[in-house]
């Protein structure tokens, strides 16, 4: 467990709530104390047709500590297929049922003939936070309702990145991710956002691999797709965010899918000459050293630190500060992603801090010399820091404060120019 | 420290009785992990009256067959509002309090006094073995897992 003190940047386990909300027509059903689905109160883009408010909840007190929660439990369940109409019904428990001994999972298993769906993920708090509950909600959808196929569609190809809301541009960079695999003449398969869902879960035994774009999240249920259904996977550790990246995350899918090279290299050239004409025309604004800062610290969950350091070095040839990585991320994945921040062109190699305290944090940024002003990603946390420090500040990971997404995203060739956009935005309004 | 326990039945063997319609309560008193039944409390009889069967139905028309009589409206249930602040006097020195069910308004008022309501129907031993069990683990600040459960899985 993390020994958080200062500044949490992360949800408990059930939080993955989440992750079946991002399902379409996917309905949570906690068992739970009255008011756990209130930690997404301060998310936005979550209402609609279930919203965290309305979600089906056993509200379990003193009494079903001392007697046991699972009756409840039960008649909330009955209760929500009769009178929800969802497609796949998620029953997730939360820390007090798990403590104090309630066989959820039995409970569960006598709904197994029921018309509808209905799995079990345990996401108490005490396991770990909402980057593993999204792993456990997966994990519960392949246990307990996928079956093996024996027909294998040829080209599809499902696609995994990191956790939705969770991460802010989870839905445009999905979309992003899909239309760059389709470009490839293949076809992505995701089940999260409008028009996935079941029908989009149905086929995921059918492709022909799994396509994997995150540093851990997501790993272990790969893995497991791989030891049930035989469907091999691709992990590609780094979301593509700009030319660099993105070419190179085409090409390594290409190969792995079989792809042909000249297929591949003409997708990749007709992007990227689009990408360098938009980067050749605002050369000037990039090389005034006044406008942008020489270094950048980017304080964020493995997905988004690793994948904009690479961006800003590779792409835009900034220098790294130290980069913080904030999602308690398991101690077993930390070496590899430590490896991955090294991985960068000209040579350079970004420090990393597996860190969750954000007083630490703001104290190693507080220290640090910039060479001038920081440039600073990172969730609101850091934006009054880096205000004291007369940085430029982006926030880009969660909590967010300062800005509305609904389906902007900065993956891909597309994506990067997003991120530029919004980093010189920042930085050229400092003169206004 | 020693406390009670408060149980309405109709025999002392089972959890039985509805807090409205209990003419008495078993009280247990609890020292550590032995318990004892201390003695039977009866409900005054003005306090009792209004659950004779005839003005209470369970389930029924809402439970309260008039508006006179030991309904008194804005109490809200059966016998209305002096009836239950008289019940929940009687037991007011108790730790916890175990009935079949327990109305709304009562529930508040045990909820005033920090008196913790368990409505269910199960044996009186069962009752009281899972709330003294519960009780000595928390006031010995001792976990309330029931069996191991692994925190590190990775």
């Amino acid at each position: 467990m993390a020994k958080l003190l200062d500044k949490q940047r992360y949800k408990c386990a059930l939080g993955a709530m989440q992750t079946v909300q991002a399902i379409d027509r996917a309905l949570p059903i906690l068992h739970s104390g009255p008011g756990c689905a209130q930690k997404l109160s301060e998310s936005t883009g979550s209402s609609g047709y279930f919203s965290p408010n309305i979600f089906p909840c056993t509200s379990i007190n003193e009494k079903d500590v001392v007697f046991g929660g699972v009756k409840k439990l039960d008649s909330t369940i009955q209760n929500a297929l009769k009178v929800i109409d969802a497609d796949l019904y998620v029953v997730l428990t939360g820390c007090i049922p798990e403590i104090v001994g309630d066989d959820s999972g039995e409970v569960v298993s006598r709904y197994e003939d029921a018309e509808k769906p209905v799995v079990y993920a345990p996401t108490a708090g005490f396991k770990g936070n909402n980057y593993r509950g999204h792993e456990q909600v997966v994990d519960a959808i392949i246990d307990q309702y996928l079956k093996k196929s024996d027909k294998q569609q040829k080209g599809l190809i499902n696609i995994w990145a990191d956790v939705p809301y969770q991460d802010l541009f989870w839905l445009g960079n999905l979309r992003e991710l899909e239309k760059l695999i389709s470009e490839l003449g293949l076809t992505p398969n995701t089940i999260f956002g409008y028009k996935r869902g079941i029908e989009n879960i149905n086929k995921i035994p059918e492709a022909e691999f799994n396509l994997l774009v995150s540093p851990w999240v997501g790993l272990g249920n790969v893995k497991k797709m791989e030891r049930k259904f035989g469907t091999p996977y691709l992990h590609y550790p780094t979301l593509p965010i700009g030319a660099t990246e993105t070419s190179k995350f085409l090409r390594e899918v290409g190969k792995f899918a079989g792809v042909a090279e000249e297929k591949v290299e003409a997708v990749i050239k007709e992007h990227e000459d689009y990408y360098y004409y938009l980067i050749s025309r605002y050369a000037d604004l990039f090389l005034e050293n006044r406008v942008i800062n020489k270094q950048f610290t980017v304080v964020a969950d493995a997905q988004y630190s690793l994948a904009i350091t690479k961006f800003l070095v590779n792409d835009l040839g900034l220098i790294p500060a130290k980069q913080f990585v904030v999602d308690d991320t398991p101690k077993n994945y930390r070496e590899a992603i430590t490896e991955e921040f090294k991985k960068l062109n000209f040579g350079i190699e970004a420090e990393v801090s597996f860190e969750t305290d954000g007083y630490k944090i703001h104290e190693e940024i507080k220290s640090h010399d910039y060479h001038g002003y920081p440039l600073v990603f990172g969730g609101y946390y850091e934006k009054e820091i880096t205000e004291d420090l007369k940085g430029n500040f982006l926030n880009i990971s969660w909590p967010v404060q300062d800005k509305v997404v609904l389906d902007r995203f900065y993956a891909g060739y597309e994506g990067g120019i997003r991120l530029i956009e919004d980093i010189y935005t920042v930085a050229v309004s400092r003169f206004n | 420290m020693a406390y009670y326990i408060a149980i309405a039945s109709s025999n002392g063997k089972n959890v039985d009785l509805k807090f409205g319609e209990t003419r008495q309560f078993y009280v247990y008193e609890i020292e550590g992990k032995d318990l004892a039944l201390k003695e039977i409390r009866y409900a005054k009889e003005k306090d009792a009256q209004a659950d004779g069967a005839s003005s209470c139905n369970e389930g029924g028309n809402g439970g309260c067959s008039g508006s006179g009589g030991g309904c008194s409206g804005n109490g809200g249930g059966c016998g209305g509002g002096a009836e239950v602040i008289g019940k929940v006097a009687l037991i007011e020195d108790c730790r916890a309090v175990v009935c079949k069910k327990v109305g709304f308004q009562a529930q508040k008022q045990f909820e005033k006094k920090a008196i913790s309501v368990f409505d269910v129907e199960c044996s009186v031993e069962e009752a009281l073995e899972k709330i003294t069990s519960y009780y000595y683990k928390i006031d010995n600040r001792q976990s309330l897992r029931s069996r191991e459960v692994p925190t590190e899985e990775v």
